[in-house]
């Protein structure tokens, strides 16, 4: 059993407690801008995710990557979670 | 279910984080495969000298569950072999082909995607892997988020002390720790064994987890048995003997004919 590279589930708010660190999120994706997707993070902020797969908009995609900053996330994967995800 | 800070502790951030999910959240023993995350590693230890078997927070754990991506699929003559990466760590799987049915189920999942995986905990050599009995894709993305609640909420369970009444603490059998009151209250309360009599507690605890998926529970109609045959990828005279038991218990009724079942706990 390998647990060298956890990743920290994260939102907006802690996203900058793990910069430089291996994090992961769930977005609901508002834009796509070539390869970079800005989409709105669990507690309701824009966050951008580079190196993004390309997801249909208003879809739900899970990142696992690096924080680069309070509002970055460079993607390693990512996983279309479709279009109704979270909702009772 | 985004309440992401109420994940953690706070503090120090990472390592508080990845604690959490080192403990390892599961139920061992009384009801379902024990809920787990891969990175459970901090919190194993060996139950006894026998190595098929492993303790998790004081408590014995044969069958376990997990939900994580597939890597490294490869298929063998008679078994395939993955790794599976939820997160918080990566664990080697062994799945045994011995039907037909067991490839159609492996030949349905590939690298990249997320699965369920129940199969039993192993050691050898010091490094711990799952024989597992079923392999099956996510395909509601919310049963991996209710996977890790379920990890928090029974690793919380099983490491909070509880208030213990003095007939309890007489009629106990000593165990470590608080073990012993801890249990989550559940119906389907038997201790697991390595004699495999646990094989009936371990379906009929499957096939309620899918009355109960939060998906199906506000169906006013309720489920088939070829629905549940469908999730759970086992035989229709295994279910039905599940679901005679459950009726016949009043877990589960009837509701708009003779084939469709509902859970009393609808709420």
């Amino acid at each position: 059993m390998e647990t060298s590279s956890p990743a920290a589930f994260v939102n907006a708010e802690i996203l900058n407690m793990f910069v430089g660190r291996r994090v992961r999120t769930v977005v609901q994706v508002q834009r796509n801008e070539g390869g970079m997707v800005v989409g709105q993070s669990p507690d309701g902020h824009p966050l951008t995710i580079k190196s993004a797969m390309d997801i249909p908009v208003s879809h739900f995609m899970e990142v696992f990557g690096i924080a680069e900053n309070n509002q970055t996330i460079r993607a390693e994967v990512c996983t279309d979670f479709g279009p109704s995800f979270g909702e009772i | 279910m985004y309440g992401g800070g109420g994940h953690y502790d706070g503090g120090d951030g990472a390592a508080n984080a990845n604690s959490l999910f080192g403990g390892g959240g599961f139920v061992p023993s009384q009801s379902t495969a024990a809920p787990e995350s891969s990175g459970g590693g901090s919190g194993f230890s060996k139950a006894s000298d026998d190595k098929s078997n492993f303790a998790i927070n004081g408590v014995e754990v044969s069958t376990v569950r997990l939900v994580g991506r597939m890597l490294g699929k490869v298929e063998r003559v008679t078994d395939v072999v993955f790794t599976l990466d939820d997160g918080t760590g990566k664990i080697d799987v062994n799945r045994w082909q011995n039907e037909s049915s067991d490839s159609k189920e492996m030949a349905d999942v590939n690298d990249g995607n997320y699965v369920i995986v129940n199969g039993g905990l192993k050691g050898l050599q010091g490094k711990r892997h799952v024989i597992a009995y079923s392999v099956r894709r996510v395909t509601n993305f919310n049963e991996i988020t209710h996977h890790f609640l379920h990890c928090i909420q029974v690793h919380l369970d099983l490491t909070r002390p509880k208030p213990c009444l003095p007939s309890q603490i007489n009629a106990s059998t000593p165990t470590p720790g608080h073990a012993n009151q801890a249990w989550p209250p559940n119906n389907q309360a038997t201790t697991f064994s390595a004699s495999g009599n646990t094989a009936g507690n371990d379906v009929s605890s499957l096939v309620m987890s899918v009355f109960h998926d939060p998906a199906i529970i506000e169906r006013e109609d309720g489920i088939t048995v070829p629905y549940i045959m469908d999730r759970l990828k086992l035989p229709e005279h295994v279910i039905k003997d599940v679901i005679k038991k459950q009726e016949d218990e009043g877990n589960i009724y009837n509701t708009i004919d003779d084939f469709h079942y509902r859970s009393a706990m609808n709420g």
